[in-house]
């Protein structure tokens, strides 16, 4: 029964170990990447480190960690996953958190790394895939009616939605609207720091007072479950051995290792380390006397 | 021969522009003087010497004042000084000192008596009432956040959150929180002899219970999931104090929990106490900010005190005769560990002597650590 048990729990184990660890593998990896804006007709828009206005996409790493978007796949063709393979081993393709990089679409793969062999046609499916070339990351259809350096795009980092965009921000966040703080929005609803000041009160006292509640109700069952047991030690005992046990509060306890302490760390008072040697007035004293700090001189036969 | 004269005569004379001599002003004399003030009182009368001296000797440190570009001053990217007081920048020091606090708090009066915990809720009050009044003076909600925490007492606390909500201030947020917590003996007695009755005064409190090694284990895993259940961003405090206090009270891992309340902690608080001693370089430190900062510090361990003593007296009216709760332990909710607590018991001591509050006031004490985290993690949230 005891084995059995063991081995459930052992199961649960090993299925919460490897549920977590392939949903902390996955929330940390390339799955965190997102197409995030495109321009299929770059007339004067961005150029690239040729000098060429080619389309161009912007890929977005959501996660708060860097993200190596090497080993990873794009096409614009769901039936060839693996049509642009992007290089390994090069510190360039690494994104850091909550940042952008920029692949030219100008079926120029010996440019560069960032050259893709293929170009964006409209009508046609942008998608990136994982580094196994079958684990879909993000995906998305192009429109047709793309307009010359008109982008398209999510309109902000966390939208579902892609529209047009009024202004492209290639490497950059799409929402360029200037936005305010958390604190500055909160104190335009609460300019004295009444509310805050409630509101904070109230959830620290809630999550104090959930623990209270859970301690109070603990501390009680633990009390009974001391007198309990103690209760059938008594029981269990023959009537001419019981002894009165009594319960040593918490103060008793603190006077006995306080005495200990004392006893054991404190012995001394403090003492004056300033040694004084003051002359007496009494000029002769034993202490001082010649005649007795001198040996005595061997008598002669 | 004149040529070498020249040269000779030229590189004297920059070495004497380099020298402290040649830059420094009248701020930095007045800092110097306070961290001179900080190491006196640290020595003379042991207010807080583990902090103030490093503090003290930081301020000495940071306001030698130094030719800029040579990688030298706290604030200057490369230096030594610079790569240490990235511990405070980034949030990395507090979390290991609430560790070591963890693994030297021993959460018995507590639990023996649940609640004592809400006091520590009750003394957070201080933080707001900062942070109303630091909205009420012109400072920016964030920056007025960072300026409440001073009220929770906690020294570690308001680096962390300072570092986060308003990096620029965080030198004299940091300086007010741990002058005032090395203050508490003078700031809190008044206050709380304002505020209660001599027959207050000498309420004498049930002993707490024994409590068992299982609800100490359960009270550290129960505490972290509860409290940072409900505010998540107070997760790097409160998880690494309950972590601490879980190596203490296991029973198994006495070898950690001796370092993390012993060398770890000593390490952490000389490397802090040294840094935002250094970040309080006079070009950057003396400006009317700091000074209302010190001003709204004062008033958020006034009103602290005030929301601690106020609660037990307001909960005392609806307790029966005989459980009621000294209203002197109130003030020991601000987080300042022990020296409040202390407090509790010298102020107890006066009325009579044989009522010895230590013990009582040690619960709302940690409490008051639980609480100011739990407070700091909202203001993140709402704030940042």
């Amino acid at each position: 029964m005891r084995n059995r048990a063991k081995k459930i729990i052992t199961g649960i184990v090993s299925v919460a170990l490897v549920v977590a660890f392939n949903y902390t593998v996955k929330s940390q990896n390339a799955v965190t990447l997102r197409l995030n804006e495109i321009l299929v007709n770059n007339n004067s828009n961005a150029v690239d480190d040729f000098g060429q206005h080619s389309a161009w996409i912007e890929i977005f790493n959501s996660s708060y960690n860097t993200v190596n978007i090497g080993g990873c796949y794009l096409t614009d063709d769901l039936n060839d996953p693996t049509k642009y393979w992007i290089p390994t081993g090069d510190p360039i393709t690494k994104i850091p958190s909550r940042n952008y990089i920029v692949f030219w679409a100008d079926n120029h793969p010996t440019r560069g790394i960032f050259h893709l062999n293929f170009n964006l046609i409209e009508g046609k499916t942008l998608a990136i895939f994982d580094a196994n070339g079958k684990t879909l990351i993000d995906k998305i259809e192009i429109p047709a009616g793309q307009k010359p350096d008109i982008t398209y795009g999510r309109p902000s980092n966390d939208s579902e939605d892609w529209v047009f965009l009024e202004k492209s921000t290639p490497g950059a966040n799409n929402d360029y609207t200037k936005k305010k703080s958390a604190g500055e929005s909160f104190v335009e609803f609460d300019p004295y720091g009444i509310g805050m000041t409630m509101i904070a009160m109230f959830v620290v006292f809630s999550a104090l007072a959930i623990l209270f509640v859970i301690y109070k109700n603990m501390g009680r069952f633990f009390i009974r479950h001391a007198n309990s047991s103690k209760k059938s030690a008594s029981s269990e005992q023959k009537p001419s051995e019981a002894h009165s046990e009594v319960e040593m509060s918490g103060e008793v306890n603190a006077a006995i290792a306080m005495t200990i302490h004392l006893y054991l760390s404190e012995m001394h008072d403090y003492e004056n380390t300033v040694l004084t040697i003051q002359k007496v007035s009494r000029n002769y004293s034993p202490w001082s006397s010649k005649i007795y700090t001198l040996r005595k001189t061997p008598n002669k036969i | 021969m004149g040529n070498f004269f020249e040269f000779v005569i030229e590189h004297l004379v920059q070495f004497l522009q380099f020298t402290a001599f040649a830059n420094l002003t009248v701020g930095h004399i007045i800092m110097i003087c306070i961290g001179l003030a900080f190491i006196y009182l640290a020595i003379a009368k042991e207010f807080e010497p583990m902090l103030l001296i490093p503090i003290g000797f930081g301020i000495l440190v940071g306001n030698v004042a130094f030719a800029p570009g040579y990688q030298i001053g706290v604030y200057e990217s490369g230096s030594v000084l610079n790569y240490l007081y990235f511990g405070v920048l980034q949030g990395i020091y507090p979390p290991l000192i609430f560790l070591g606090i963890g693994a030297m708090t021993d959460f018995s009066a507590l639990i023996s008596n649940p609640k004592l915990i809400l006091i520590g809720a009750a003394a957070q009050l201080g933080i707001f009432g900062a942070y109303c009044l630091a909205l009420a003076f012109g400072f920016s909600p964030t920056e007025a956040g960072a300026i409440g925490i001073i009220g929770g007492a906690d020294g570690p606390t308001a680096i962390f959150l300072s570092s986060k909500l308003a990096p620029d201030l965080m030198g004299a947020i940091a300086i007010a929180a741990y002058s005032y917590m090395a203050l508490v003996p003078v700031i809190q007695p008044p206050v709380m002899k304002l505020l209660t009755t001599p027959k207050e005064r000498l309420i004498r409190m049930k002993p707490p219970r024994t409590v068992s090694k299982t609800e100490k284990v359960i009270f550290a895993i129960a505490g972290m999931l509860l409290t940072t259940f409900v505010v998540p961003s107070g997760l790097p405090l409160l998880g690494m104090l309950f972590f601490g206090n879980l190596l203490k009270e296991s029973g198994v891992t006495k070898r950690l929990a001796d370092t993390a309340k012993g060398p770890m902690i000593d390490i952490v608080t000389i490397l802090i106490g040294l840094t935002v001693g250094a970040s309080t370089q006079a070009t950057t430190f003396l400006t009317f900010k700091s000074i209302g900062i010190f001003a709204l510090g004062a008033a958020s361990f006034v009103v602290a005190t005030f929301g601690g003593v106020m609660f037990v007296k307001i909960i005392n009216l609806f307790l029966k005769e005989g459980n009621k709760m000294n209203p002197l332990i109130g003030n020991a909710g601000v987080s300042a560990v022990p020296d409040s607590a202390r407090v509790s018991q010298v102020v107890g001591l006066e009325y009579d002597k044989t009522n010895h509050l230590l013990m009582h006031a040690m619960g709302p004490n940690v409490a008051g650590v639980i609480g100011s985290a739990v407070a700091a993690g909202i203001l993140l949230s709402f704030l940042a």
